[in-house]
C-alpha cells in the first residue's frame, strides 16, 4: 500500500501544478469543433476560418488593447466529448464566451453546461429549432434554422416542379429537423412525401437505402448530411442509376468538395448554401466576403472550404464585437453586450432577435438562403 | 500495517476537496477514480479468474444508460399500439437499477460465452458489446441514438429539509471515493472467499480445477456477475456526472483502455487496477497540458502496454513489490 | 424483384472483398492462433497506401495497387518479426495485448500523419455504371470483384499445391513434426503472417477508392474479419471465401429489408450465434474450442 500512497500524492501534486493560473495577457475565445470524426472536413473548415478571423483582428490591435487567443477544442463529432470540451474551457481556460459546437447535437448535447456556468456561446452553424427555442439564454445563434432554410426554398417547389418527394437524412437532431422542416413544407405545397430513409452519420454504405428510394418512383431527393456523406450518396446514386434531382439542405455540403471528389456524379444536383463564394457580389457584404475568401486561398487551404469556413470567421467578429461592447471579458457583460451587436459579416448584416420562452430567449440571426446548382462541373445559380 | 496506511490514506484523499480548489482538477480525479472502479472490475475477470473479456464497457454503458433512462423515464412502442412505459425516478432508485441490471446482463451472457474459451471467448465478447452499442445507436425510440440522452438529473440524496445535492463537484468527488473503498473491499472479500480461491484455481489451470471437482461455470457466472454489476455501477457514477450519455459510450476503445490500467497496474492484484487506473486517468490531462496531440498520447499508450508486456508481464505493482523485496532482504543481510 | 437483385448484385461484389479479409485473417487467426487486431489496420494502410501513391504520387492507378499490396505484405512481416517473434511461446492473452498495443500506435500513426479528414481516391473508371437490366454496378465496382476473386484463387493456389502453403499447412496442423522434418518455423510465420497482411491491405487498396478513406475504417472491416473466419472455421481458406459471401448477403438482405441501421451488426451476430451453436464454424473439422 505504500507505493499507492507515494503514488496518489505525486498524482495530486502533478494535478495541482497544472491547475495554476494563467497571466491574462490575451483575451481568450473558446472554440469546440468536431476536428476528427464523421463531421472533420466541416469542422476543420469552420476551425481555418475562425483563425483567419483571429489573425486580422490581432493584427489590427486586438480587442480592449489585448491580443485575442481562440482556444480551439476538438469534440471528435461526439455529444459526450462536447460537453468534456466545454468544461476544460470554461473550468480551466475560463473563456468568457464560446463558439460552437457545429451538428445540432453537439450543440445540444452542451446548452445545459452553459446554463450551469453562464458562459454564452455562438451558435455557428447547428440547424435544428430546438437550440433556440429550449429557454436557454446562452445562446446566440448566427446559423439559419432548418426551418428557415425550408421557407426560403418554398417558391421553389412549383418551379422546380417537384411532385412525389424522398428523403434521405442522417438519424441525428441535424438531419431529423431538417427532414421534418422541409418535409412538412412540401405537404403544405401539395407534394407528396414517399420514403423518409435514415443513415448512421458514419455509415459509408447507402446501396440498401438508395435501392428503396428508388424503387418509390418519386421525382425528388432531399439529402441532409456532412459533405463525406453526400460525395458517397451522389456516387453510389449514379452508380444505382438513381434518375431523380437530389437536393442537399443544411448548407454544409461543400459542393466545390462535391465536384472534386464525385466527380460526373455531381452534376445537376441542387445545394442550399448561406454564402455563395462562386458570385459573391450578390452578398450583403461583399467587402468582407472578399477579404476572408482572398486570406483563405493565400493560405492554400481547400476551395471546398470556402461555404464552412465563413462561420467561424463571423462567429469570432461577432464574439469580439460583444467583448468590445461589454468593455471586459466578463461571461455576464458579454451576454448581455450580444443583444445589442450588429456586425457586417458574411451572414450578412448580423445581429439577434428573442426567441423562445419569455424571459430566457435565445438569440437568433436571420440570414440570407441562396440555392446553387452544379452544372457540368462548375457552380451556377439556380435558374428556372 | 497495511490496514493502517490504507486508512490514512482514505483520509487523505477524502480531505482532498477542503484544500484542492481547482474544480477541473476536481473534475479530473472524479473521471479517474470513476475508471478506477471500472478497471477493478475488469480486473475481477482479468486477473482473478484469467478470462480476457474485451466485451467490458458493455457492462459499464448498460449500468449507464439503465440509470440514465429509468431517472429520465421512458415510453416505447413495443407493438405499434401498445406502449411500455416508466415515470422518472429518483436518481438513487435509478442507480440501483443500473446495477442491478448491469449485473443480470452479465450473468446472461456469462452464462452464453462460457461455452467457449480462449480467442473464440474474446471474440464473443466484443461481439457482444458491438452488438449492444449497435442497439443502442438504432434504437432510437428508447436511447435517442447519436443524439444522446440529455439533461439527466444529478444525484440528490435525503428526506425533507435534509437533502444532500451531489451536483457540486466536492460532493460528488466524496461519492466516488466512497464508492471506491465499498467495491474495493468487496473484491478483497470476494477473493480471499473460498469462490475466489475457486477462481484463481480455474485461472492457474482450468481442466485441474475441474478435475478435483470446482463448478468452474458456476465461479466464472459469479465473478462475471460482481464484475458486471460493479461496471454498472461506474457506468451509472459516471452518467450522473456528466449528466450525458450517447452510444459512442460502448466503443471498444474504452475498454481497451481498462484493460490498459488493468495490465500495466498488474492484473490479478489488488493494487493494480488502481494504480493503472491512476496513471491512465491522469496522464491524458498531463500531456494534454504539455500540449501533446491526442493521437500521441495514444501512440504512448500503445507502445507502453507492449513494453509492459514485454518486460513486466506482470505489470506495475507486482514489479514494485518484488524490488520492494529485494531491497528488504539486501538491507537486512546488509546489517 | 428488381431491388431483390440489385441487392444480390451489391452483395456478390461485396463478398468478393470479405472474402480476401477474411482468407487473410484465417491464415493468421487460424495458423498461428494470433488474435490479430492489426487486421483492421492493415486494411486501412492498404487503402491509404492507394491515396498517397494515386493521389500525391501521381502514379498508375493499377501499378499503385500492386505497391500497396507489397507494402502491406512487408508490413505485415515487419510486425511479425519486430513484435510476435519474442513471444513465440507465450499464451494468447499475451500476444492479443501486443496486437492491441501495436492496433493502438498504427491507428494513430495514421491519424497523425492523414489528420481524420475523409480522403477520395480518384479512379480511372468511367462514371456511368453498367447497365445490366434493372441492375447496375459501377465499373470499379467491377473491377474490385475480378482482382478479389483471381486473388482469392492464387491464395488457393498458393496454400495448396505449392511447397511454402504445404509448409504453412503442416506447421499449423503439428508444430513439432514440421520442425522435425526441416522447416523453418520462424520464417513460416513471418511468410504466413505478411501473406494474411498483404490480402487485407489488398482488400483497403481495392474498396478505398470505392469509398472513401479514414483512419477508423479499419475498425469495421477487423470484425467483419473475425466474423467470416469463425463462420468459415479457422484456417479453412474455402471456408473463409464462402463466409466472406453469406457475410455480404446476410448485411445486404438485412439492410434491404429489415433495418439498414443494424446493417452491420449483422456479422456480429452471426458470431454470436455460430460460436454458441456451432462453434467449430460451419466447415471446419474437428476442432477444440474449450
Amino acid at each position: 500500500m505504500k507505493k499507492i500512497a507515494v503514488l496518489a500524492a505525486a498524482g495530486l501534486l502533478a494535478g495541482s501544478a497544472f491547475s495554476g493560473a494563467v497571466a491574462q495577457e490575451t483575451i481568450k475565445i473558446g472554440v469546440t469543433q468536431p476536428l476528427t470524426g464523421a463531421f472533420a472536413a466541416s469542422g476543420n473548415y469552420v476551425a481555418q476560418g475562425a483563425k483567419i478571423a483571429e489573425d486580422e483582428i490581432n493584427k489590427a490591435g486586438g480587442v480592449l488593447g489585448k491580443q485575442i487567443q481562440l482556444i480551439i477544442e476538438d469534440n471528435k463529432s461526439n455529444p459526450t466529448e462536447a460537453v468534456s470540451t466545454v468544461e476544460k474551457l470554461i473550468q480551466k481556460d475560463k473563456v468568457p464566451v464560446l463558439i460552437g459546437a457545429w451538428s445540432s447535437t453537439l450543440t445540444l448535447a452542451v446548452m445545459p453546461k452553459l446554463d450551469e456556468y453562464q458562459v454564452p456561446m455562438i451558435v455557428e452553424t447547428s440547424s435544428s429549432g430546438k437550440i433556440t427555442t429550449s429557454g436557454n439564454p446562452y445562446i446566440f445563434r448566427i446559423s439559419p434554422t432548418s426551418e428557415m432554410e425550408a421557407k426560403a426554398f418554398q417558391p421553389l417547389v412549383a418551379k422546380m416542379g417537384i411532385k412525389k418527394a424522398n428523403f434521405l437524412y442522417t438519424n441525428n437532431d441535424f438531419g431529423i429537423g431538417s427532414g421534418a422542416e422541409y418535409s412538412k413544407m412540401l405537404k403544405a405545397n401539395g407534394v407528396e412525401i414517399g420514403v423518409m430513409e435514415t443513415m448512421d452519420p458514419k455509415a459509408t454504405d447507402f446501396s440498401a437505402q438508395l435501392a428503396k428510394i428508388k424503387s418509390t418512383g418519386g421525382d425528388t431527393l432531399f439529402v441532409t448530411t456532412a459533405v463525406e456523406q453526400l460525395t458517397l450518396i451522389l456516387k453510389q446514386a449514379e452508380e444505382q442509376q438513381l434518375k431523380v434531382k437530389i437536393v442537399s439542405c443544411g448548407g454544409s455540403n461543400s459542393p466545390d468538395q462535391l465536384i472534386d471528389q464525385a466527380g460526373a456524379a455531381a452534376n445537376g444536383s441542387y445545394h442550399t448554401a448561406f454564402f455563395p463564394p462562386w458570385f459573391p457580389e450578390v452578398t450583403k457584404n461583399p467587402d468582407v466576403a472578399k477579404r476572408y475568401m482572398d486570406e483563405w486561398k493565400k493560405r492554400g487551404h481547400n476551395v471546398g472550404g470556402l461555404t464552412e469556413g465563413f462561420r467561424g470567421y463571423d462567429g469570432v467578429y461577432v464574439a469580439v464585437a460583444a467583448i468590445k461592447a461589454a468593455g471586459k471579458p466578463d461571461p455576464e457583460a458579454i451576454r448581455k453586450a450580444l443583444w445589442g451587436v450588429t456586425v457586417k459579416g458574411i451572414y450578412g448584416d448580423i445581429h439577434f432577435t428573442k426567441q423562445g420562452p419569455a424571459g430566457k430567449e435565445s438569440g437568433q440571426n436571420v440570414p440570407v438562403v441562396y440555392l446553387v446548382t452544379i452544372d457540368n462541373g462548375k457552380v451556377v445559380r439556380t435558374k428556372f | 500495517m497495511s490496514r493502517y496506511l490504507s486508512f490514512v490514506l482514505v483520509a487523505a484523499l477524502a480531505s482532498v476537496p477542503l484544500w484542492l480548489h481547482d474544480f477541473y482538477v476536481l473534475h479530473v480525479l472524479i473521471t479517474t477514480g470513476i475508471f478506477i472502479i471500472a478497471a477493478m472490475s475488469l480486473n475481477l475477470l482479468l486477473g482473478f479468474t484469467g478470462q480476457l473479456s474485451l466485451g467490458h464497457v458493455a457492462f459499464f454503458g448498460i449500468g449507464a444508460y439503465t440509470s440514465a433512462l429509468v431517472s429520465l423515464g421512458f415510453e416505447i412502442h413495443v407493438l405499434p399500439d401498445i406502449t411500455v412505459g416508466l415515470a422518472p425516478k429518483p436518481v438513487w432508485f435509478a442507480m440501483l437499477a443500473g446495477i442491478a441490471v448491469a449485473g443480470l446482463t452479465g450473468y446472461a451472457i456469462g452464462k452464453l460465452s462460457f461455452r467457449v474459451r480462449g480467442a473464440y471467448f474474446v471474440i464473443v465478447s466484443i461481439s457482444f458489446a458491438e452488438v449492444v452499442r449497435l442497439v443502442a445507436v438504432n434504437w432510437v425510440e428508447l436511447t435517442q441514438g447519436p443524439m444522446a440522452l440529455n439533461n439527466i438529473p444529478a444525484l440528490t440524496l435525503g428526506i425533507g429539509p435534509i437533502e444532500l445535492s451531489f451536483l457540486r463537484k466536492p460532493s460528488f468527488y466524496l461519492l466516488v471515493l466512497a464508492a471506491m473503498v465499498v467495491c474495493y473491499i468487496i473484491i478483497v472479500r470476494l477473493v480471499t472467499s473460498r469462490a475466489g480461491r475457486a477462481m484463481i484455481a480455474l485461472r492457474e489451470n482450468e481442466s485441474l480445477a475441474m478435475s478435483v471437482g470446482i463448478d468452474v461455470t458456476r465461479y466464472l457466472v459469479i465473478a462475471t456477475i460482481v464484475s458486471a454489476a460493479m461496471a454498472g455501477m461506474a457506468g451509472a457514477l459516471y452518467t450522473h456526472y456528466i449528466r450525458i450519455v450517447d452510444p459512442d459510450i460502448f466503443l471498444f476503445i474504452y475498454t481497451v483502455t481498462m484493460v490498459i490500467m488493468v495490465i500495466t497496474g498488474g492484473k490479478g492484484t489488488l493494487t493494480g487496477p488502481l494504480v493503472g487506473g491512476a496513471i491512465f486517468g491522469i496522464l491524458p490531462e498531463v500531456l494534454r497540458a504539455m500540449a501533446i496531440r491526442p493521437e500521441v498520447q495514444w501512440i504512448i499508450y500503445g507502445v507502453l502496454m507492449v513494453l509492459v508486456v514485454y518486460f513486466l508481464p506482470e505489470g506495475i505493482v507486482p514489479a514494485i513489490k518484488r524490488s520492494l523485496a529485494g531491497w528488504k532482504r539486501r538491507t537486512v543481510d546488509a546489517l | 424483384m428488381d431491388q431483390l437483385l440489385q441487392h444480390l448484385l451489391n452483395a456478390t461484389v461485396l463478398g468478393g472483398t470479405y472474402a480476401l479479409l477474411g482468407i487473410g485473417l484465417t491464415l493468421i487467426f487460424g495458423i498461428m492462433r494470433v488474435v490479430n487486431f492489426t487486421h483492421g489496420e492493415l486494411y486501412a494502410f492498404g487503402a491509404y497506401c492507394m491515396y498517397l501513391l494515386v493521389m500525391l504520387l501521381n502514379v498508375n492507378f493499377f501499378l499503385a495497387f500492386f505497391l500497396a499490396v507489397a507494402l502491406g505484405a512487408a508490413l505485415g512481416g515487419a510486425i511479425e518479426i519486430l513484435l510476435l517473434n519474442r513471444l513465440r511461446g507465450a499464451d494468447i492473452d499475451t500476444t492479443m495485448l501486443v496486437m492491441i498495443g501495436a492496433w493502438i500506435v498504427m491507428q494513430n500513426a495514421e491519424q497523425l500523419t492523414w489528420s481524420g479528414v475523409a480522403l477520395s481516391v480518384n479512379s480511372p473508371f468511367p462514371a456511368d455504371p453498367l447497365v445490366l437490366g434493372p441492375m447496375s454496378v459501377s465499373w470499379n465496382r467491377i473491377y474490385v470483384f475480378a482482382v478479389a476473386v483471381v486473388l482469392i484463387g492464387a491464395t488457393y493456389y498458393f496454400v495448396n499445391r505449392t511447397r511454402l502453403g504445404k509448409a504453412m499447412r503442416a506447421t499449423f496442423q503439428d508444430r513439432d513434426t514440421a520442425a522435425l522434418m526441416g522447416i523453418q518455423i520462424d520464417r513460416i510465420h513471418t511468410a504466413t503472417f505478411a501473406l494474411g497482411s498483404s490480402l487485407a491491405a489488398a482488400a483497403g487498396a481495392l474498396l478505398g477508392p470505392v469509398f472513401v478513406v479514414t483512419p477508423t475504417m479499419g475498425d469495421l472491416a477487423a470484425s467483419k474479419a473475425f466474423a467470416i473466419v469463425i463462420l468459415g472455421g479457422l484456417g479453412n481458406v474455402v471456408g473463409a471465401t464462402v463466409g466472406g459471401f453469406i457475410l455480404a448477403f446476410a448485411e445486404e438482405i438485412g439492410a434491404g429489408y429489415i433495418s439498414s441501421g443494424y446493417r452491420d451488426a449483422m456479422g456480429f451476430v452471426l458470431i454470436i450465434f455460430i460460436l454458441l451453436m456451432r462453434p467449430t464454424g460451419l466447415f471446419a473439422q474437428k476442432e477444440r474450442i474449450g
